[in-house]
């Protein structure tokens, strides 16, 4: 279980986020919607530490940290903890597919190299690019690097895989075969937080939708909630132009 | 004196000279593994910004980058023994010329390698730190493992000239307390016999050669390491087969 509590973050005098909670329960996937400039992706890097957040608690499973004054080991121990998929990849340029997923098996997992070459095959094997394991990020689509930096962060067994904006960088048509990897990491019962502009991708794998504004949450609910029957204005002016008229009438 | 070239006493000197690589080979070897241990320290800490160590090792570099090497030599051959005297009362005059020679070239090294390392870790995209941390790795695990290898790929051609300008730079070396090396062996040849033409020419090639196989290496290490080169042999593979 995961658990953010007052989280405050500023960038200079700009205040990112005013006082942002969250509870995720085991298994659950969590979808983040918002307006550009809300504060989603910022609230994502501050849970896994690549943002230092003001003000806030955090809980992952057995270990709870202060956010206004973290240690370094404290850190380290929820970065272990946790998995990030980033919107341009972010795979490690100077190895091949294998090599980016065995990295942090063999370094920060200390996994023997056989070991952590075998659950490395069978995780690219999973994400459909066994045959391109050798293959530098430059010589892959977008969409595969993408699907190599999701097998990257399910390799390590997180408890949670904080995705932000994950098909975001990629063209319309390698949308489709990201999300649906996506899905499937989602169907085997591992804890998500996706940060998306995807709204019918929302909406199917969900099993919480936050809405996302000025640095507050606006609304959170289940998706059928928050895409056919939204309370506040807020929410039902941003999603007017994704709900189309059969939505409201299912 | 009345031939100003004389091809046989050209071969007689080959032997003579080569020998005296192995010194060469020596500073070279030495002030490019040490100077490059070193060029990495500093490039981290004045990448660390840390107060009064950073503008220290900013006038370090200048130094380094603004004073002729020669100088550089001679300073370190006679200061170094009396700075350590005056400090600790040892004498270490008579330590070996070349050791001042080494530290002048590590000294050298460090700075202008420093400032190459720098612009390189910093060239390298941020978003690559983040992916190290992400999954769980230490600073220091990222460094080494994600932006230094990375940042040692974008250098590598300028590394290469760097190491042969060190190389050609030995030449200069036997001006310090005599120390022999090929360029101090011609100069000695040609006291002893008042011929210097031939024993230069020796050194010239020797350089070349050995420069141009330098050359080739850093190309061959540098073909092997780029890893975008696989795709532009498929491209040109396929615009060949398209012809």
């Amino acid at each position: 279980m995961i658990e953010i509590t007052n989280l405050k973050k500023s960038f200079g005098k700009h205040e990112v986020l005013k006082d942002v909670s969250l509870k995720i329960k085991k298994g659950e996937v969590v979808t983040i919607i918002g307006p550009s400039g809300s504060g989603k992706t910022t609230f994502l890097r501050c849970i896994n530490f690549l943002e230092k957040a003001d003000d806030g608690k955090l809980t992952i499973g057995d270990i709870s940290v202060d956010l206004k004054k973290t240690k370094k080991k404290e850190i380290l121990n929820v970065r272990r903890k946790t998995a990030f998929v980033f919107q341009n990849y972010g795979l490690f340029s100077h190895k091949t597919a294998i090599q980016n997923v065995m990295e942090g098996l063999v370094v920060v997992k200390k996994i023997p190299r056989d070991e952590a070459k075998r659950i490395g095959e069978n995780v690219l094997d999973w994400v459909g690019l066994l045959d391109k394991k050798d293959y530098y990020p430059s010589q892959l689509s977008g969409g595969q690097q993408q699907r190599v930096g999701i097998a990257r962060a399910v390799a390590l067994d997180p408890e949670v895989i904080l995705f932000d904006e994950p098909t975001s960088a990629l063209d319309p048509e390698l949308v489709g075969e990201t999300l649906d990897v996506i899905k499937k990491v989602a169907k085997k019962g591992i804890t998500m937080v996706v940060v998306t502009h995807e709204m019918a991708f929302a909406e199917e794998v969900s099993n919480k939708v936050i809405f996302m504004d000025g640095g507050k949450v606006v609304e959170e609910g289940t998706p059928k909630e928050i895409f056919m029957r939204p309370k506040e204005e807020r929410t039902k002016e941003f999603l007017s132009r994704f709900i189309t008229k059969d939505m409201y009438y299912i | 004196m009345n031939e100003y070239f004389d091809s046989e006493r050209f071969i007689e000197d080959i032997p003579k000279i080569l020998p005296q690589l192995s010194v060469t080979f020596s500073i070279v070897g030495i002030s490019i593994f040490l100077g490059t241990i070193l060029g990495i320290i500093v490039a981290v800490l004045r990448i660390k910004n840390i107060p009064i160590l950073h503008q220290i090792l900013g006038i370090y570099i200048s130094f380094m980058r603004g004073t002729p090497l020669l100088v550089q030599m001679m300073i370190a051959f006679y200061g170094i023994p009396l700075l350590i005297w005056n400090l600790f009362q040892i004498n270490i005059n008579d330590w070996s010329p070349v050791v001042f020679v080494d530290i002048a070239f590590i000294l050298n090294e460090g700075a202008f390698l420093g400032e190459i390392f720098r612009s390189s870790i910093l060239a390298v995209d941020s978003i690559q730190t983040e992916a190290g941390y992400s999954i769980g790795m230490t600073k220091t695990q990222t460094f080494l493992r994600i932006v230094l290898p990375q940042s040692i790929r974008m250098i590598l051609p300028s590394y290469g000239v760097d190491i042969i300008g060190v190389f050609q730079n030995t030449s200069l070396v036997f001006t310090v307390g005599g120390v022999l090396d090929i360029m101090g062996r011609a100069k000695t040849i040609g006291t002893a016999t008042g011929h210097t033409l031939e024993a230069y020419l020796v050194v010239a090639f020797t350089f070349v050669i050995i420069s141009l196989i330098l050359r080739f290496v850093f190309y061959l290490i540098n073909e092997k390491i780029r890893y975008e080169s696989k795709i532009k042999v498929d491209k040109r593979k396929k615009h060949i087969e398209n012809l």
